[in-house]
């Protein structure tokens, strides 16, 4: 994308008033939406994107600037203006920059490029038509597909050098139902780093009777209960609610502005022995994955939870050099437009060996949540809140009446150490993750699991 | 560089037939300054600009969009919204607005923000660091401490003649504390946006962060209780996003707002006026026209409790068949297309003082954050269940702090329920609103 001695210049320009590092991110994107809503494609959208961002780091300050354009004096101002922010010291030093080969590469077999937009719209087209034909209640549709391919060129002053394509494609389908007054809706939104063939696992019909049936499901159901009770969680949302409680705290910029439930708490018990928690982002086309990170750092698995143990910190290249500990390549950025931070890739609580419908069948009384609407934590505190958008009562071991209005909330060291089952029905669950006005995709997973007690905060009795 | 009309020139010029084209540009410089420990821990200097541009022909929408494109590659974007409109579904109600002309409104550029080197913003983020981890012995850290502002250039042009451009300064501060008593940490956060930073009152953002933190300090679960709830301004602004889209005419018209069948009714109680209002200067969202070129408006949506009509851009007015543009078309940037979004979106202030709304909630809670409401509040149904933290209210002040509550209802009954409004208005982003008192709500617990 840039030639080599264009980027050395640069990298040697932006450690002109001194600094530990200079790093130069390039990136050029291009993407495809589709929006089907009310039965109409109403839009259908190209984006040509591109910039460059210059990083000066010293300590865990930095300084940053971008710009659109990719010619040599627009990228030597980004430099100049990155550099302002280190007040004094000796030129740095450029070292000879040398490519990097990845250990994991997501390819996309079918390239979204090469898909006829017609066929892009055939996909919601379908969704539409099978959330509709799926119940007569169904009153509204929309389908969304997205895909899109980004080219970076990560150097920095350490020499490192590295050139990544990251094919994205996601189907989402939102259902509105309708029975009298009462409305519900569904979502379902799988994503992939991958091409089209993503589509052949996760068909826009399967995609819409997920949505469909969600949302018809709901029109059925009594209003939650409020109060403190045990909650099952279905496959794929302990990742969820393991995101946000725990995951955010173990980041490490949080923890090193000691603004984490979990500092100082390395190699204690601070969740139940049944909870192995991981971050992974080699897993193959996962949409949190990567072959390197946004610094240039290459993809690993992280051990965050080993029975219930606290086994580290998600690094970035800043926090790892304060800590004398090597980056676990978690340093993300949304776009050229974003200096990197310590980020979750695909975070996942791994399978036990309880039994789905075991964990069921032994709950007395509680809520099973097939579905969370997403959550939010406060990581000093480890206070969360999720909306449950699909739950359901458990009496006398059996998942009976669905129930709405319902949320949890908890505090991220008490709820999972309330861990009491841990099945081997491992799922995944695909979202974008705003942390500083960022998004960056991310995945989560885990089996079914049980929490003996946790507050469900509802409207019924 | 080009001039952004000059570039909404290019893609204009390039309409074939009957084509219909807009192209809405804008370029911002921003600068964001973090401080943490004494240092600046962050500095961010963003220049960017981009093209979208909207095609419409036979009734079919394309668009697409181009990052600092030359002229030539405006041009190649016209060719792909022109392919893309190809395989849309044709629906007559799509064509641009007329035109018409918007009132300027020159107080929206500050020269003076506009020109203010990064030293100062530099050194303002580090005396908003410092004040906010020395007003208070237990508070001596923050989670962040943040000055920033852009200066910004929005033009749209179209082939129906419309030609506008507009410039803006925006500022803000933010800051997040870290409160610390024994083994507890609790956090405070606060905000201000303005026009100017030599205008922004920075020094109460450091302080309100530092009480609301040191404030809930010792905060308990309270039993689960129905009872009277005050919400301050900050946990009241959280519940305006799921009002606004609601009261959306894209989401009436599509089956999706609980307001749909409601103009005319009594749906909230008659102390509770809500209104829009893109020309109220006071509110940071002010502009004079909208995404799509429209001249702004104030716009009532409840009047005394009862709904007054929904928001609309020129396609969901066409659509209606009676409205007209309430210059509610929004993007997000010029990499979309024109929604319908809400402009300084507000509940009008009340005659009540924020301590004569705590006399009437004895026993009650003052709800001063809420969270969840992304996840916990289902806008077309209208059910919520958030998650909260407050004070309990006793002796007609808010005391003991509370924690991990969640207060759950449904937006008409919660609007039913508005006994008394505050008159200390305050504006969050483009959402502006006072003290409220609610009746009665669950607020759930142990």
């Amino acid at each position: 994308m840039l030639d080599r001695e264009l980027v050395e210049e640069v990298l040697a320009a932006a450690l002109a008033r001194g600094g530990d590092f200079s790093e130069v991110f390039v990136e050029e994107r291009t993407s495809t939406s589709v929006r089907l809503d009310d039965g109409k494609i109403e839009e259908l959208t190209s984006g040509m994107d591109r910039g460059a961002g210059v990083r000066v780091g010293r300590g865990t300050a930095y300084g940053y600037a971008f710009s659109n354009r990719l010619d040599r004096e627009a990228l030597l101002e980004a430099a100049a203006a990155a550099a302002a922010s280190v007040r004094e010291g000796e030129p740095g030093t450029v070292v000879d920059l040398r490519a990097l080969e990845p250990s994991v590469v997501h390819r996309a077999k079918r390239p979204t490029s090469n898909v006829p937009a017609a066929d892009k719209v055939a996909w919601v087209r379908e969704v539409d038509d099978a959330a509709r034909s799926l119940s007569p209640e169904v009153r509204q549709v929309v389908a969304v597909y997205g895909d899109s391919l980004q080219r970076v060129l990560i150097a920095a002053s350490d020499g490192r050098w590295v050139e990544e394509e990251r094919p994205r494609i996601r189907l989402v389908a939102q259902v509105v139902a309708a029975r009298d007054d009462i409305i519900q809706t569904g979502f379902h939104g799988p994503a992939g780093l991958a091409g089209a063939e993503f589509l052949d696992a996760h068909r826009p019909r399967q995609i819409a009777e997920i949505s469909a049936n969600r949302a018809v499901t709901m029109l059925g159901s009594i209003p939650a209960p409020a109060g403190e009770m045990t909650v099952v969680l279905a496959p794929g949302m302990g990742g969820v609610l393991f995101h946000e409680a725990c995951g955010h705290p173990l980041e490490a910029d949080i923890v090193d502005k000691e603004a984490s439930v979990y500092r100082g708490r390395f190699g204690e018990q601070v969740a139940s022995p049944l909870v192995n928690g991981i971050d992974d982002a080699t897993i193959p086309n996962a949409w949190g994955s990567f072959s390197f990170d946004d610094e240039g750092t290459p993809a690993e698995r992280t051990e965050l939870f080993r029975h219930g143990v606290l086994q580290g910190w998600m690094y970035d290249r800043l926090r790892a050099t304060k800590d004398g500990a090597p980056s676990t390549g978690n340093g993300r950025r949304q776009s050229y437009q974003h200096p990197p931070i310590p980020r979750m890739t695909n975070s996942y609580i791994l399978n036990g060996t309880s039994k789905a419908g075991e964990v069921v069948a032994s709950t007395e009384r509680g809520v099973y949540v097939k579905a969370l609407g997403g959550g939010e934590v406060n990581p000093a505190t480890g206070d969360f809140v999720f909306g449950i958008s699909e739950g359901y009562l458990v009496e006398g071991g059996e998942i009976t009446t669905p129930v709405r209005g319902a949320n949890l909330i908890g505090r991220a060291i008490e709820v999972m150490q309330a861990v009491d089952a841990v099945a081997d029905d491992f799922d995944t669950w695909e979202g974008v993750c705003g942390k500083e006005g960022q998004g960056v995709p991310v995945g989560s997973g885990s089996p079914t699991l049980r929490i003996t007690r946790i507050t469900v905060g509802g409207t019924g009795a | 560089m080009p001039d952004l009309l000059d570039l909404c020139g290019a893609a204009v010029g390039t309409a074939e037939g009957d084509e219909a084209v807009e192209a809405y540009a804008e370029e911002s410089r921003r600068t964001v300054v973090k401080a943490h420990k004494g240092d600046v821990e962050g500095l961010t200097l963003a220049e960017s600009r981009g093209v979208g541009v909207r095609l419409i022909v036979g009734g079919r929408v394309g668009f697409a969009y181009a990052a600092d494109p030359s002229p030539d590659e405006v041009r190649t974007a016209v060719a792909r919204a022109r392919e893309n409109a190809a395989v849309a579904t044709e629906d007559g109600f799509n064509r641009l607005p007329e035109v018409a002309v918007a009132e300027p409104m020159p107080e929206l550029f500050r020269e003076e923000q506009a020109a203010m080197p990064a030293d100062q913003k530099v050194s303002l983020a580090l005396d908003l660091e410092r004040v906010a981890t020395t007003t208070d012995p237990r508070v001596t850290k923050v989670d962040e401490a943040q000055i920033g502002d852009a200066v910004s250039r929005t033009a749209v042009a179209s082939t129906t003649g419309l030609i506008a451009e507009y410039g803006r300064t925006d500022c803000w501060a933010v800051a997040v504390t870290l409160a610390e008593q024994g083994e507890e940490t609790q956090t405070g956060f606060s905000y201000r946006i303005g026009r100017e930073l030599g205008e922004l009152e920075w020094r109460d953002v450091a302080e309100e962060a530092v009480s609301r933190a040191v404030d809930m300090l010792g905060a308990t679960k309270p039993p689960t209780a129905k009872v009277p709830v005050v919400l301050d301004p900050f946990a009241g602004s959280s519940f305006l996003g799921v009002l606004a889209g609601a009261l959306s005419a894209e989401a009436v018209q599509k089956g999706r707002s609980l307001f749909a069948a409601l103009v005319g009714e009594q749906v909230g109680s008659d102390v509770f006026n809500l209104i829009d209002d893109g020309r109220f200067l006071m509110g940071p969202a002010a502009a004079p026209f909208d995404d799509e070129g429209v001249p702004t408006i104030r716009t009532e949506l409840f009047k005394d409790g009862v709904l007054q009509g929904f928001l609309h851009n020129t396609y969901t007015a066409r659509r209606d068949g009676t409205a007209t543009s309430t210059g509610n078309a929004r993007r997000g940037g010029y990499t979309t297309v024109p929604g319908v979004g809400t402009t300084n979106f507000y509940v009008a202030p009340g005659e009540h003082s924020f301590e004569g709304l705590l006399a009437k909630a004895e026993g009650g809670v003052l709800v001063r954050d809420v969270s969840g409401v992304h996840s916990g509040a289902n806008p077309i149904s209208g059910q919520f269940s958030v998650g909260a933290t407050g004070l309990r209210i006793s002796g007609g002040t808010p005391g003991e702090p509370l924690r991990e509550m969640t207060i759950a209802s449904t937006v008409p009954e919660m609007l039913k329920a508005v006994e008394g409004v505050g008159n200390d208005l305050r504006f969050f982003t483009s959402v502006g609103v006072p003290s409220i008192l609610i009746g009665e709500m669950t607020v759930a617990g142990v």
